[in-house]
Order: structure tokens, then C-alpha cells, then sequence
């Protein structure tokens, strides 16, 4: 039976079963809150009975553009699978590339790379917080994420070169060297968000009207977390210890110190709490970074070697590397290799297959919203309607990471 | 010269001057503009930008609600093919008139109110609780899936904070012993605040909540139900039910001034010469400024969900109230005051 | 009613955290185009040729991710001269980073505007000359970011 007698149908009635009846909601791509995609909700009065996601709407054939150009070109095409991360995304890729050319980057390089990582997870669960708060029509919380968010994209500017399209990291090392000044930068800068950070949680978390919205909703158990294989920051609220920045050997964090947060409960509170804690770690790591980054050049010596001697003079000079001209049609040896790294969201994973040619002959990409998508699924069903937009904001969804 | 007097005077006596022009109608209208203003403007203070700034430069953008609702004027007014088509006109233009009917009651100075009667506080409460029956009429004649949910939320709240809301109200006039505005100003030796704090907190969440301020907005939450039960209209008539809660704020407000700010005192008694209706300019200030608070909370808090509202109107700010009630018994009994 | 009135100081602190910054707002909006963010030094933005430094090997062309550079060969000319084509670049800077003879580098210009869609596309002599930024031309004033501990970002004038 349908309620609306028009051409296009919003929701329509299922069925009645005395005095209950069940409704479907399309919560559609053109709605405030659902971001890239759409969600077919089922409600009996209240409450959701199941949610179905419905992805595929940001599609942009990511994989398959990658096959027909050669390896380099596809460092600016990744990096736009999530911009706001976007060294992150790239960083994985430029050390599955390593691994299959057999090019070590120096160890400023590493150090370089791993400054630049914890400036984006810095600003991407800024991002993260901004859109949960958001969602709760919290607009301050919006507003002061987004505008302290200016203040890393202006760092990571001063390094790179451009606010959010970094393309830093090319087989081999970095592409800039540390500007003069920088630490001082950052010293502000840091002191500036720990400050912040206090203020989010009077206004934010500590708020007894957003931490009833948020305490005891959208739980996700251990043993849940384990059998479907989620990431991130979601796992790690549900008790899981899982980072993959221990588990494989990129960057420079084998010889930095630093916790991963951990939290038991596993519900909305959890996750944002757990957020907090890492932007406060990052801070750390980066503080250890600049303290200890060794001297030397940030290119690979086996590609160095390849430029003319007046030209090596001037790289190692004014730190802007000169590429060799034979990077514009690597030649990447046949084989397989697989890299991975922990994004903001979660860890991502290549898998290279190269058949001797300059163009990759399968590149595979595995995204953290890809894998928590499932979670659309097993979470809201037994709560109110309400609470929908309170789970989705405290997962840190990005839809377009997700359909790549 | 016999006419014009005659019309002169009608214009000037308080039953036509306090509900049309002070702080009746077009009063009203103007805080409208301002307040919209303000809650823009002292949003974007707290979250590190601007706000409306070009439309008259200088002034800080001041005009920009006039600019806004010049553009309403000029949209086309839509009305959906499968909407029921005579509430679905009537109903905000009913939603509308009930908002201004509380100016007919509301004093400004003494001895200047439109309607002298003694049962005045009652009688305004009444107005204001019968709008929300407009908003389920709009809800319901727009055969929309969200506006049902919205007038639904609506029809809930409405039953969450009306309690609470006029039993703080009769309280406080059990204290004063009498039920007519204007009295209530003069017995207030020291102001109904410090009097019976219970129930100046009490009216005030009340107030919140019927008024749809965050962190009580649910009517018109836009991320889930997209503005609501007034989704469907275009035009003037989306930006006067965008209004809408502003009005009923603005009259809550100058109700909650006469009952616990002690009104217009101090009253300036070269204005009250001159001409009484011009005498109640310290009411509105009062009013005003409790107006920005509440219009300032909105950068602090989130939304409540629907369930939570309620329980918080039905367990605690029901037994506040009965609580002011008692205190304001025993005041009354021991104190005599 | 026992966790309201254990809550009710958090609610006074939250409501006391927005009146702090309503009395001190800390912004950092910049008025464009009064005034103009100076980026920093090495900053990505537009394209400049020098024609007398280039060897027209054409390793710009071959390196550039979304197909942008062309070469445009005259007569009796190898390889050609490098132009732009700006619907497609995406300020990597790969060209600039591969030239042998730095023939190209990246302006601090970024701010332009088109009229048409055929002006985006640069042959070799617009690609030599310097970009204009159109705010600097009506006279914006020039101002900096600064990092500060209680504002984060402050602009001065540069």
C-alpha cells in the first residue's frame, strides 16, 4: 500500500500486524545527513528494525584507471580517494612500489614521512569530529573542528607546498625538505590545539546533553569487532589493540614511542574519546620527529646517482628535489607486493601486480570505510530513529574512500 | 477636525496602540528582524567567523533578514498537488494569527493594558498553547512523510513542557495572590526571581522548549527530518513559519519579565507624562536581553532526542514545578508575604 | 533526577566556555579580495616557461599524471614547446620536478579567473609570461598567516 499517490515514492507502508506496522524509509542521496549514499531504513513506529546501506554512488573506477597509466601517474590518482588524508593514502602506495623496485628511501626521508602522516590524522579526525558534531546539530563543534583544522592544512602547506593535494612521498624519498623555522611553527601550533582540545570536551563531550546522546548507544562488541574485520579507531574502542603502523615496517615509528589508545566499552563515547587520545599522541610523535631527524639527503642514493653532479649540488642545496628523467617510464620489475598503513580512519592495504611493463597490471586498494561499511548494518537495529544520526557520526564514514 | 481627533484618539488609546504598534505587532516584526540577527551574529562570534556581514556594510549587516525576506516575497507560493488544499493555505496564516493574539493581553505601563481584566495570565497561556494545533494542521495537510513526523514531534513536545509551563505560572500568582499582569508588577517588592527561584528556572526551560530553541529544536530537526512539518511550503509563508517560534518567544519572554523581572520598573516617569504607551521601555529591554540568552545557547548545545525531551519535561521540570508550587504556598502562608 | 543534578555544573561550565569566547572571539577570516594570503615560499600554483632554458626533450609531457602538458611542434621544430592545458592540471609540480634545465617553475599565483573555456588552455608564449592575480591588480593589500598559541592562525600585513 502506498502512502503518497504521486510518481516518485519516498516510504511506503509494508505490512500491518495488528496494531504495529513497519515503514520503509529511503534516507536518499539528496538529504542532509546521509552524505554520499543511501540508507533503506525500516522502522516499526520508533524503532529500526534493519538498515540496508547502499553504496556505489561515488564510484570513480580508481583500480582500473590505475592499470593504464604508468606507476607514478598513480600517486596523484590515489591520493584522491581521500584528499583529506590524503599522505596517508599515498604513503602506502609509494612503499608497496618500493618494495617492488627495490629502492630504500633514506632515513630523513622515513622521518619526513612520518611528520607529514601524523599532521594528516591530526586533521582528519578533526574532520571526523566536526561532521559528528554536526550531526547532532552541534554547529560549534562543526565550526571550531573545521577552523583548527586551517592551522595544520597551513603547516603541512609550508612543507608541501599545497593545502590538501600533498603528493609528497615518490619511490625513492620525499619531494621537499624541512623549511627553516618549521619547529617553532609547530611548537605554537601544538600548544594551540592541546589548549582546544580542552575547550572540545567542556563544550562537546563532557556536555551532559551530547554525552546522553551518546553513552550506551550504538555498543559494538569484542567479539563482533574481531568477526567482521572491522578498522580503526572502531576497533580500538571496542577493546581490540590493533594499529597498523606496529604491524608493518613504513615510516619511521620502529624507533619513536608512543601509545595506542584502547577503550572497553565500544559505544559513541568510546570512539570519540579514543579520537581525542590519538590527536594528543600524534602531537607526541611529532614533537619525537623533529627532535630526532637524522641529516642527509631525502632522495634514495640509487636514483641520485642517475642526475648530473651539478644538479645532485642543488637538490641537496635548496631541498627541492630534481626527479631523474627516467621516472617518467619506470619500468617496474614482474612480481607482487602488498604495503599497508593505518589512515585516520583505518588501515589501508595495496597489492601490486606488476608483469614487467612500466603499468601496473593489477592495482588492488582496500579502504577502512570499505570494511566498516558492514557496520551500517549490525548497529542501529534496536534503536530509535533518532539515534541514527548519532551512530553514523561517530563512526567516521567517508563514502567516496569507500567506493573509490 | 471632529474625524481626525476622533481617529487620533482611537489610534492612541491602549486597546489599539499596545497589541498594534508597542509591544504589539510591529514591534513584534521588528525584533523579528533584529533577533534573527543576533542568533546569526552571535553564533559566528563564538565559532571563529563573521556571519552576515555585506547586505548594509557599515552597520555590520543589520538588514539582512530584510534582504531574506524580500527574496521570500518573490518566490513562487507552491502548492503540491497532493496536499489537502484548503488547510494546507489556512493553516499557517491560523498558525500566524495566533501568534500575535498573546499582544492583546500583554500590559506595556500601568493602567495601560488592552484589555483590563483579571484573569489576563491565564488567558495568554491559553493563546499560546493553541499553536501548536496550527503546526499539526500544517504537518498533516502536506501529505508528506516528514511533515508527519514533524507535527508528530510537535503534538509530543507540546504535551512535554504545556505542564510545566502553567504550573510555574500558577504559582507564582498564588504568591502574588492575584492573576492579572498588571497587578503582579506592583506587588513585586523585590523581583519574583529571588522570590521563587525554582520557578523562574522552571519557566525558563519551559520556555526553551516550547519556543523550539536548541537543545529542544526537535520540531524542525534538519538532519533527519528536513525542517519538518513546514517542508512543504515556499515563499512568505515558509519564512513566517521559519518566524513562527520567534514571535511565541518574544511574547513568553515579556510574559516571564512581568512575572519575575518585575517588569517596567523602574518606570520613567517623564516618558509615563508624556504619553503612557511610550513608558514601557524597560520591559522590552528586559525582555530583549533575555531573549539574546536564549538565542545564545544555541552555540552551546546539541539536539536532544525525542524520547530524553520528554523524559526530562515529565521527570524533572514536572516535579520542579510541583516543588515551586509547595514553596510558593509555604512563602505565602508563613511570610505572608 | 539524581544525574541532573550531578550534571548541572558541566552544564554551566559548557554554557560558561561560550560566553568565554563570545567576549573574545578569536577569528580568522580573511576579507578576499580587500586582502590577499601571501602563500608561503614554494608554494604550487600556477605554471612559468622559460623559453631560453628549455632543450625541448619533452620529459614534461611524458611525466604529467592527467595528460595536461602538450607539446606544440613548429616547423622543423624536434619535440616542440610545452603548453598548459589548466582544465586538466592538478598542481602536482611533477613537470617542474623532472626539467633538467628548470626551464619551469611554480608562481605563487593561484587566484585566477576564466571567461571562457578556451582561455584555460596556455600555448608556449602565455605560458612565458607572468601571471596575474586579479585581487593584487584591483589592489588588495598583502597579508601573512601567522601561528599564534591563543588565536591559532593570525593574518599581519606582509
Amino acid at each position: 500500500m502506498l502512502s503518497m499517490s504521486s510518481e516518485f515514492v519516498s516510504s511506503r507502508l509494508l505490512f500491518k500486524e495488528g496494531d504495529e506496522s513497519t515503514y520503509e524509509l529511503f534516507i536518499g542521496p539528496q538529504h542532509p545527513a546521509s552524505g554520499h549514499m543511501r540508507f533503506i531504513v525500516r522502522l516499526k513506529g520508533d524503532i529500526i528494525v534493519s538498515v540496508d546501506p547502499d553504496i556505489g554512488y561515488v564510484h570513480r573506477t580508481m583500480e582500473k584507471l590505475a592499470e593504464g597509466r604508468e606507476a607514478i601517474k598513480a600517486i596523484p590518482l590515489l591520493e584522491r580517494l581521500t584528499i583529506i588524508d590524503s599522505h596517508n593514502v599515498t604513503v602506502a602506495l609509494v612503499t608497496a612500489l618500493e618494495r617492488l623496485l627495490d629502492a630504500e628511501p633514506p632515513p630523513r626521508a622515513l622521518y619526513l614521512r612520518t611528520l607529514l602522516s601524523e599532521i594528516n590524522r591530526i586533521a582528519s579526525h578533526l574532520y571526523g569530529m566536526g561532521i559528528a558534531g554536526i550531526m547532532l546539530n552541534h554547529s560549534t563543534m562543526f565550526m571550531w573542528a573545521f577552523g583548527d583544522r586551517e592551522v595544520w592544512i597551513q603547516l603541512a602547506e609550508e612543507l608541501t607546498g599545497a593545502r590538501l593535494t600533498h603528493t609528497y612521498s615518490i619511490p625513492g624519498g620525499v619531494r621537499r625538505d624541512l623549511p627553516q623555522g618549521f619547529k617553532e611553527k609547530f611548537e605554537k601550533a601544538a600548544r594551540y590545539m592541546e589548549k582546544r582540545l580542552q575547550d572540545y570536551m567542556k563544550i562537546f563531550l563532557l556536555n551532559p546533553q551530547i554525552a546522553s546522546r551518546y553513552e550506551g548507544v550504538g555498543i559494538l562488541k569484542k567479539s563482533e569487532a574481531r568477526r567482521l574485520s572491522i578498522v580503526g579507531p572502531n576497533l580500538r574502542a571496542s577493546g581490540v589493540k590493533y594499529d597498523a603502523r606496529l604491524a608493518d615496517d613504513y615510516g619511521a615509528y620502529k624507533e619513536l614511542e608512543f601509545e595506542v589508545p584502547v577503550r572497553e566499552e565500544g559505544d559513541c563515547m568510546a570512539r570519540m574519546l579514543v579520537r581525542v587520545e590519538e590527536i594528543k599522541q600524534s602531537l607526541s610523535i611529532i614533537r619525537q620527529v623533529l627532535e630526532k631527524m637524522p641529516s642527509g639527503p631525502i632522495f634514495a642514493e640509487k636514483y641520485l646517482k642517475l642526475l648530473p653532479p651539478k644538479t645532485r649540488e642543488q637538490v641537496l642545496k635548496t631541498g627541492h628535489v630534481k626527479l631523474p628523467g627516467i621516472f617518467a617510464s619506470l619500468k617496474l620489475p614482474a612480481g607482487e607486493a602488498v604495503a599497508r598503513a593505518e589512515m585516520g580512519h583505518g588501515e589501508i592495504f595495496y597489492h601490486i601486480v606488476s608483469d614487467g611493463s612500466t603499468k601496473p597490471y593489477r592495482l588492488r586498494v582496500v579502504t577502512p570505510s570499505f570494511r566498516n561499511v558492514v557496520l551500517f548494518r549490525y548497529l542501529p537495529p534496536g534503536h530509535r530513529f533518532m539515534d541514527f544520526p548519532a551512530i553514523y557520526g561517530s563512526l567516521d564514514y567517508f563514502p567516496p574512500e569507500a567506493d573509490r | 477636525m471632529d474625524i481626525v481627533g476622533f481617529i487620533v484618539k482611537l489610534f492612541l488609546s491602549p486597546q489599539v496602540f499596545a497589541p498594534i504598534v508597542f509591544p504589539g505587532l510591529l514591534t513584534a516584526l521588528v525584533v523579528l528582524l533584529i533577533i534573527i540577527w543576533a542568533e546569526r551574529k552571535i553564533a559566528a562570534r563564538i565559532q571563529m567567523r563573521v556571519g552576515p556581514l555585506y547586505v548594509t556594510r557599515h552597520l555590520g549587516g543589520v538588514l539582512q533578514m530584510l534582504a531574506d525576506g524580500t527574496r521570500y516575497m518573490f518566490q513562487e507560493f507552491i502548492v503540491p498537488e497532493t496536499a489537502d488544499r484548503i488547510p494546507f493555505i489556512v493553516a499557517p496564516i491560523l498558525a500566524l494569527t495566533l501568534a500575535i493574539l498573546p499582544f492583546a493581553f500583554i500590559p506595556s505601563a500601568p493602567g495601560f493594558s488592552p484589555i483590563s481584566s483579571p484573569l489576563t495570565l491565564p488567558a495568554v497561556l491559553a493563546v499560546i498553547s493553541a499553536i501548536p494545533i496550527s503546526v499539526l494542521l500544517m504537518g498533516w495537510a502536506s501529505n508528506n512523510k516528514f511533515s508527519i513526523q514533524g507535527a508528530v514531534r510537535e503534538a509530543f513536545m507540546s504535551l512535554g513542557y504545556e505542564v510545566p509551563l502553567f504550573i510555574s505560572a500558577i504559582s507564582m500568582s498564588i504568591l502574588y495572590g492575584t492573576m492579572s499582569l498588571e497587578e503582579m508588577v506592583t506587588k513585586q517588592f523585590i523581583p519574583g526571581l529571588i522570590l521563587n527561584p525554582i520557578a523562574a528556572f522552571t519557566f525558563l526551560v519551559s520556555m526553551i522548549m516550547s519556543a523550539g530553541k536548541l537543545p529542544f529544536d526537535i520540531v524542525e530537526g534538519e538532519q533527519e527530518i528536513v525542517a519538518g512539518p513546514y517542508v512543504e511550503y515556499t515563499g512568505i509563508i515558509f519564512g513566517i513559519g521559519m518566524g513562527l517560534a520567534y514571535l511565541k518567544l518574544y511574547a513568553l519572554s515579556l510574559i516571564y519579565t512581568i512575572i519575575f523581572l518585575s517588569g517596567w520598573e523602574p518606570l520613567p516617569k517623564l516618558l509615563y507624562d508624556i504619553y503612557p504607551g511610550i513608558a514601557g521601555i524597560f520591559l522590552f529591554v528586559k525582555a530583549f536581553l533575555l531573549m539574546l540568552f536564549i538565542v545564545f545557547l544555541r552555540s552551546v548545545y546539541g539536539r536532544y532526542r525525542l524520547d530524553q525531551a520528554l523524559k526530562i519535561g515529565w521527570r524533572v521540570y514536572f516535579v520542579l514545578s510541583i516543588v515551586s508550587l509547595i514553596l510558593s504556598l509555604g512563602l505565602r502562608v508563613i511570610l505572608n508575604v | 533526577m539524581s544525574n541532573s543534578v550531578k550534571n548541572f555544573p558541566r552544564h554551566i561550565e559548557a554554557i560558561w566556555t561560550g560566553l568565554k569566547y563570545l567576549v573574545k572571539p578569536n577569528r580568522m577570516t580573511v576579507y578576499y579580495p580587500e586582502y590577499f594570503v601571501e602563500p608561503p615560499e614554494g608554494y604550487r600554483g600556477l605554471i612559468r616557461y622559460y623559453p631560453d632554458k628549455c632543450i625541448q626533450c619533452g620529459l614534461c609531457a611524458m611525466v604529467c599524471p592527467a595528460g595536461a602538458m602538450k607539446m606544440y611542434v613548429k616547423k622543423g621544430e624536434k619535440k616542440g614547446r610545452p603548453g598548459v592545458n589548466y582544465q586538466r592540471c592538478i598542481f602536482c609540480g611533477f613537470c617542474v620536478d623532472i626539467c633538467p634545465q628548470d626551464a619551469l617553475e611554480m608562481t605563487k599565483i593561484h587566484d585566477v579567473a576564466f571567461e571562457k573555456f578556451e582561455d584555460l588552455v596556455f600555448p608556449p608564449e602565455k605560458m612565458a609570461l607572468e601571471p596575474v592575480s586579479p585581487a593584487l591588480k584591483m589592489g588588495a593589500k598583502k597579508v601573512k598567516p601567522v601561528f599564534d598559541e591563543e588565536r591559532g592562525l593570525r593574518h599581519e600585513s606582509a
